[in-house]
């Protein structure tokens, strides 16, 4: 009976192929999709999951709470809480902190800049990363030993065994003299924590002394005992805090204000990759958020869904066919139950060759979405025997999802109507006409959707930030002093093609500050006299600093408009502005710059202050604006002019504009994804229509043949069988379009910047759609109004 | 005695008029009978071919076949006793297209779940006997209406049935055909095999040793030969 069933499975297949094909590529890329995200899926929570310890292992967290009750999570802490909680709560085994860090290392006469660790001794012995060289109990016991991954290895080393060998290192204080004690194998890409550069905690400790509870700098991470409560020992971690900080938390209000309440959390290493609350960073890699993992499997089950609509549909609107066989084996004795079956096996049969064209597309399509999804993901992955049952599974439904309604519906039909030519045909199909309805729904949605992040994207990387970006290039110079910069900067200006140098301190800063008794937080930054023409930034009022070591600058502040209208300020030159954590830091507001977006354009901007008082830091940037002509040799010159100054300094430079388009990866991002899933859905429910369309088609045409005898026209009776269809698909951007607007407003408020959402946007959505439908419909009503009615009328 | 009908009623209602398609029907078929059944269009002849046949249900009235009573039946024990005991054929052959002779004549057996090398041999048996081991291997539409139907006649008689029921089976043949087919089925009706035929031709309804008339669903009257 089987090979009965898959016979005629088979040729009904093979005879109508066009139906079999629309079928099998809407399945092979629904399937292909669901494949990719459970890969992706998987990846994500598999993340940290190779420690032996890991369900015992927790990353003690930080929250703060403010008097006023605004709660602030941070995933760092300081030196203390490891030791202490493992001194007094049994139920804390062992802990380990790892502090991130980059160091300068040498090899011959070049530098490098890596990125590395510093970590207690018994990170090996606590993690479970494998060492391809060296003794994991023993590896970090020395103050001068090092670890280093296979890529070190192999860029520092070549092909000989490091182990031993001496690396010269600048750990902060100079450079120092290391001993290879192990090579580690490159952790896996799931891992949040990442062997790179290994240094022992002592050094760092040696160096830099910090033995305060109220810093928050690296991650400490506790193993526990199996089983215990950790609401409990996270009450022990409070009190102990508590016992201990308090002569710290005492001077910290009063001299720095802190008023926050700090607890200690306890976070599952094997929830931390997707935490959101906590975010892993700061040395930590590779941070997620679930909502990635949400949307792409709304996606592809999105698509698959469209595509098993596509089967039912064709499968119902083929339904007129396959009739008179149904009768025929029924009046030869089959139960409806065995047409259940056998309709069934046919929408297995299906799924099973979409299965395997998905295998082939998730071959195909593994590189691009590696890129675009920030993986390493491997085909291989796909051979895990808990993910072949899932596919398995994801067969099984949509062989089910797919064949259980046409099968119910076919296996229903009245022998003696199908025999006798006398089933309803023309019913009212809601149930299609819902599908179709639906499927249109989606794509519209997407297309809109796809075209608000475009316009977004576009308006974020061409919007005027305040400030000129091109041709600045930002060369990182490690700590120098004003001198310093003075030096390389006479040096710099030899050369034409450099228009203008400037200098600022590295990274970005912020900190609270009191005005009129009132305290305000804002970013502040330690710039030269040529920063703010450089960036080509305007002075509303006041002016610029004067020189680089009077008074006058050393106690001077520019602030932005935002900062005036946060003080309140109605004349802002003059006022005054009190660092009052570093007693005696008061600057006076001697000009007023034009609001600018220093950070991204998906921030506000907020207070500003510019500073020359060499008390807030040495500089770690110069900005050289160079003359776009020749970049390249421009470039090099600063190269060579740099490392002679700074010889211990690997010279790195970045381009602002390539920063600031850096900002917005994610949106770039989403942008594919997006448009990439409009793209498929619209074609899943293309082909669908498509399919729908000419079995429409073929089912009048003897009333086309008639019509056609009496008269009618080529473009009426095209205008006939498409208008049907087309308003399925205006009735389905009805509905999208309020959806859509609805979504991406809610989108478009996280952006300070945004674009105005248009009419535009969804007239252009609709006629897109509207044109793919009407080209799609009419190309099968067009085939059947030219036809010849005779013919027609007489095959019927 | 085969089967029999008692005051059976079929209507349809529009409009809350009850139009009847079979009309106080009084019918007892003897095993080895061969009826034909005559009338205008629309007089409920395939109507009553397909109550006999169970294929359709009626409104009022007995049916008893074989001492059982079909009209107390539930569908799945109608189905499991029409599928042993009775066999169609069909004025437009319906055949399965995707099909191959062979493969249409074995399906009744499949759904009464013969074993492979009883049908293979069953099936061998009745294409030697119908002289189509030659065709057996194609589809229908590589066929003739005269070897089509034959394929159909085939197919009704593979599971050895007792009733034969056939709606106008030469309808769409020419006369050479169609008196090939009649000569077939006067040669079954000897081996014991009960048949009902809807016809038009009063050259075929002459086959069979009883006339039925019917007008408007009711039965006129009852010619025997």
């Amino acid at each position: 009976m089987i090979k009965n069933y898959f016979k005629t499975a088979w040729r009904n297949l093979w005879k109508n192929k066009v139906y079999t094909s629309i079928n099998i590529t809407g399945l092979a890329i629904g399937l292909a999709s669901c494949m990719l995200i459970i890969l992706y899926t998987k990846d994500e929570v598999s993340y940290d999951r190779f420690h032996a310890n890991a369900p015992n292992i927790y990353h003690v967290v930080s929250k703060m709470t403010s008097p006023e009750g605004n709660v602030s999570k941070m995933g760092s802490t300081g030196n203390r809480p490891g030791p202490a909680f493992k001194e007094s709560i049994p139920e804390t085994k062992d802990f380990v902190r790892i502090q991130q860090s980059n160091f300068n290392v040498k090899k011959g006469t070049d530098v490098f800049d890596e990125e590395g660790h510093f970590t207690d001794g018994n990170f090996f012995s606590f993690f479970s990363f494998r060492l391809k060289e060296g003794n994991s109990a023993t590896v970090l016991s020395d103050i001068h030993s090092v670890v280093i991954n296979e890529d070190l290895a192999k860029k520092y080393f070549g092909k000989e065994s490091a182990i031993g060998k001496t690396l010269e290192v600048d750990p902060g204080n100079g450079f120092e003299q290391f001993i290879v004690s192990g090579v580690a194998k490159n952790s896996p890409e799931n891992s949040s924590v990442k062997v790179k550069l290994l240094f022992n905690m002592k050094i760092q400790q040696r160096d830099n002394p910090d033995n305060l509870w109220l810093n928050f700098f690296q991650n400490t991470f506790v193993s526990l005992q199996p089983g215990v409560n950790i609401k409990a020992v996270e009450q022990k971690f409070a009190r102990i805090y508590e016992a201990s900080s308090e002569d710290e938390a005492k001077n910290a209000a009063e001299q720095y204000g802190l008023k926050d309440k700090i607890s200690y959390e306890l976070q599952p290493l094997l929830g931390m990759h997707l935490d959101t609350a906590y975010v892993p960073d700061n040395g930590l890699y590779n941070a997620s958020d679930p909502v990635y993992s949400y949307i792409l499997t709304g996606i592809a089950l999105f698509l698959l869904i469209i595509a098993c609509i596509n089967f039912i549909n064709l499968s119902i609107a083929r339904s007129l066919a396959r009739a008179k066989e149904i009768g025929i084996r029924k009046v030869a004795g089959s139960e409806r139950k065995q047409l259940i079956f056998q309709f069934l096996g046919e929408s297995f049969l299906l799924s099973f060759f979409g299965f395997v064209f998905a295998l082939l597309l998730v071959v195909l399509a593994l590189p691009f979405f590696n890129e675009v999804s920030n993986k390493a993901l491997s085909f291989s992955y796909l051979f895990d025997i808990k993910l072949i049952f899932l596919y398995a599974g994801l067969f099984i439904v949509s062989g089910l999802l797919a064949g259980f309604y046409p099968a119910l519906i076919l296996s229903k039909f009245n022998p003696v109507d199908t025999l006798y030519g006398r089933t309803n045909y023309t019913g009212k199909n809601y149930l299609s006409k819902s599908l179709v309805v639906l499927q249109f729904a989606l794509a519209t949605f997407l297309i809109i959707g796809t075209i608000i992040i475009y316009s977004q994207f576009n308006f974020l990387t061409h919007y005027k930030l305040g400030y000129n970006d091109d041709n600045l290039a930002i060369v990182k110079t490690g700590s120098i002093d004003a001198k310093k910069v003075n030096r390389i900067a006479e040096e710099l200006q030899k050369n034409p093609a450099v228009v203008s140098i400037a200098a600022r301190n590295g990274g970005f800063r912020s900190t609270s500050a009191k005005i009129d008794g009132k305290e305000i937080n804002l970013a502040y930054e330690t710039i030269d006299k040529e920063y703010l023409p450089t960036l080509q930034l305007n002075l509303v009022q006041g002016h610029n600093f004067t020189g680089e070591n009077s008074f006058d600058s050393a106690t001077s502040a520019i602030v932005n408009e935002t900062f005036v209208k946060t003080a309140g300020w109605k004349e802002p030159l003059g006022k005054k502005i009190d660092f009052f954590w570093d007693s005696g830091r008061i600057y006076n507001v001697v000009g007023v710059v034009k609001d600018y977006y220093y950070s991204s354009l998906k921030e506000t901007i907020k207070p500003q202050l510019f500073t020359m008082d060499a008390r807030s830091g040495k500089y770690g940037q110069l900005w050289v604006k160079i003359n776009p002509a020749n970049t390249a040799s421009t470039l090099q010159f600063i190269q060579k002019t740099v490392r002679m100054a700074l010889p211990l300094q690997p010279f790195q430079y970045e381009f602002k504009k390539d920063i600031n388009a850096a900002k917005y990866e994610s949106e770039q991002k989403w942008k594919q994804i997006i448009s990439f899933a409009a793209i498929l859905t619209i074609f899943v429910s293309c082909i669908g229509l498509f399919g729908l369309a000419s079995l429409a088609a073929q089912k009048r045409t003897k009333e086309v043949g008639i019509r056609k005898v009496l008269g009618a026209g080529v473009t009426d009776i095209v205008r006939k069988l498409s208008m049907g269809f087309l308003a399925l698909v205006l009735i389905a951007s009805l509905i999208a379009v309020p959806a859509a607007w609805w979504v991406s407003h809610k989108w478009l408020q996280g952006y300070p910047v945004r674009i105005e959402i248009s009419i535009w946007i969804f007239v252009f959505a609709l006629v897109l759609i509207v044109t793919v439908s009407i080209l799609t419909v009419s190309f099968q009503a067009i085939k059947t109004a030219i036809a010849n009615p005779v013919k027609s009328l007489r095959t019927e | 005695m085969l089967l029999n009908l008692k005051k059976v009623f079929k209507w349809v209602s529009v409009g809350g008029a009850r139009t009847f398609l079979l009309k106080d029907i009084d019918l007892e078929v003897n095993e080895g009978e061969f009826i034909s059944i005559m009338g205008p269009s629309g007089s409920g002849k395939s109507t009553l071919l397909n109550v006999i046949g169970m294929l359709d249900g009626f409104d009022e009235g007995e049916y008893h076949f074989l001492h059982e009573s079909v009209h107390k039946m539930k569908e799945k024990q109608r189905a499991q006793l029409y599928k042993q005991y009775i066999g169609f054929v069909f004025q437009q052959y319906h055949l399965i297209d995707e099909l191959t002779v062979y493969e249409n004549i074995e399906t009744p057996l499949i759904y009464q779940d013969f074993k492979s090398s009883e049908r293979k041999a069953m099936v061998a048996d009745i294409l030697d006997r119908f002289n189509i081991v030659g065709k057996k291997d194609l589809f229908p539409t590589q066929l003739s209406g005269g070897q089509q139907q034959l394929v159909g006649i085939a197919r009704a008689l593979i599971a050895k049935p007792k009733l034969l029921l056939a709606d106008e089976p030469t309808g769409n043949l020419n006369s050479k055909q169609g008196e090939e087919i009649m000569n077939l089925f006067a040669e079954l009706n000897k081996t014991g095999v009960t048949i009902i035929q809807v016809t038009h031709s009063e050259k075929n309804a002459g086959y069979g040793s009883r006339i039925i008339n019917l007008l408007d669903g009711r039965m006129e009257n009852e010619l025997k030969q």
